[in-house]
């Protein structure tokens, strides 16, 4: 099957930061995590892939079309969720989806009022009355109401509590079930990975340090181990000895 | 249609919506008709402003479509409320002269050529209010005061020409003088028409190049 997501050698230069040759790609079936200390470059990565900032250089091939050539067709068949950003915070849910339902060649009125329901989400309340937990899962419910292959998110995770957190990753776990969907999520929460990633890509300053199956990422980092470590490194130790020995180089 | 619809249910501050029917002014016994069309100008601000604080660019990028279509909506909404406003207020023109209304003590009556002046306006404010606004997607405030310019030294000009006693007829509603003035009117919509088309091909040349 082809794969869902290929990013290939993207580059965009900011003042003060590089996006440096960031390569990886996600296969159907799979979740991928994006994973780096805050102001690594995850959401300059997401946002790029989305064209919302203009690349300096670089592919996008999703759903094995050249996503800046097809920006419309693709957009039909992703799910986009911007953790912490709030649409229209006075309007209510009904109004919010009746606008984008019709921007859905695919969409499914029967699907969505399900998720409605599985979500518990009251559709005559307005978006700002949402905790953080709900509005990322009525983020999803519109996703998957359009038949989205491709889910692309943001920080879904930050901020919320332990149990929506919990929630949020089997809606994850239930979406790539099927063998032909993919989700890629950026998160600094090594615990969210730990739960629910098949392959995981490290951003560090720009640039990508490893991307690899979750079992291939683990066994890579061995190096970091101290005389102590018996057992195969965590992720929270990978990227706390990984920011660590770059703050150290950094100070010395 | 899609695109206006999302900009009405969504994008558009309640205010501008009234602003479009403010039309019905023509209808005040004394008062600077041209003032109208500052209203037709505050509606595309309120609503641009109201767009940045509800994170309106960041759903439209989400959508199936592109960042120019996202210019689109917004231009389409400005037209319509635009082209609305002056529509509506035709009827009310009319009423003003079959009821004999005194001519207007203050300003310019809605003539054919008040009306000509006022797509005038709209052209002008438009191309430099959008191309401001869109060379960064969010400062909305300094995009007005930009446009702002232009539009009052217009208002001022259109009330002050039919002060003058040659140009006296741009404030007459005799049938003939109406007809002298038919040329204003279309000299005004192609002017508006033309100046349009360069706001959008200007806005989304700039947006493109716009980091969200």
């Amino acid at each position: 099957m082809t794969t869902l997501l290929q990013v290939e050698q993207l580059c965009k230069h900011y003042p003060g930061f590089v996006l440096h040759d960031v390569s990886f790609s996600v296969e159907p079936g799979r979740i991928m995590g994006l994973i780096g200390k805050n102001g690594a470059g995850k959401s300059t990565i997401l946002k790029s892939i989305l064209n919302m900032v203009r690349r300096d250089a670089g592919a996008v091939t999703m759903l094995g079309l050249d996503y800046f050539q097809n920006e419309k067709e693709c957009k039909q068949k992703i799910g986009v969720v911007f953790g912490g950003v709030d649409f229209y915070p006075l309007k209510k849910l009904s109004t919010i989806t009746s606008v984008t339902r019709r921007f859905y060649s695919n969409w499914d009125q029967q699907r969505y009022e399900k998720y409605l329901r599985q979500f518990s989400l009251d559709e005559s309340k307005p978006f700002k009355s949402l905790s953080n937990g709900m509005k990322v899962k009525y983020l999803l419910a519109l996703a998957l109401s359009h038949h989205a292959q491709l889910y692309l998110l943001d920080e879904p995770t930050s901020g919320l509590d332990p149990v929506s957190r919990d929630e949020i990753l089997q809606i994850f776990t239930h979406i790539v079930k099927d063998g032909n969907r993919s989700v890629l999520f950026s998160t600094h929460i090594t615990s969210d990975l730990d739960r629910c990633a098949n392959d995981i890509t490290y951003i560090q300053n720009g640039r990508v340090l490893k991307s690899a199956d979750k079992e291939t990422f683990l066994n890579s980092f061995d190096h970091l181990k101290t005389l102590g470590d018996n057992a195969p490194l965590t992720l929270e130790q990978i990227m706390l000895r990984t920011e660590r020995r770059a703050l150290d180089e950094t100070a010395l | 249609m899609k695109l206006l619809y999302k900009e009405l249910a969504l994008a558009a501050h309640p205010t501008s919506i009234v602003f479009a029917f403010f039309g019905c002014l023509v209808l005040v016994p004394a008062y600077p008709y041209t003032v109208i069309f500052m209203f037709g100008c505050l509606a595309p601000y309120f609503t641009f402003f109201y767009s940045r604080e509800t994170n309106d660019a960041w759903y439209t990028a989400l959508l199936p479509i592109t960042k120019r279509e996202g210019v689109k909506g917004k231009w389409l909404l400005t037209v319509t409320i635009q082209l609305f406003q002056l529509l509506f207020s035709i009827p009310f023109a009319f009423i003003r002269n079959a009821t004999g209304m005194e001519s207007n003590p203050v300003g310019i009556d809605p003539t054919i050529a008040w009306y000509g002046f006022g797509l005038v306006i709209y052209a002008i404010f438009d191309l430099v209010f959008f191309s401001s606004y869109y060379k960064n997607g969010y400062k909305a405030g300094r995009a007005f005061i930009v446009a702002a310019i232009p539009m009052l030294v217009l208002i001022i000009t259109a009330e002050g020409l039919s002060h003058l006693p040659p140009l006296a007829w741009l404030d007459s509603c005799a049938p003939q003088n109406l007809l002298r003035q038919v040329p204003i009117l279309l000299a005004g919509a192609l002017c508006y028409l033309f100046l349009l088309l360069c706001t959008y091909r200007i806005s989304t040349k700039r947006f493109e190049k716009v980091d969200l």
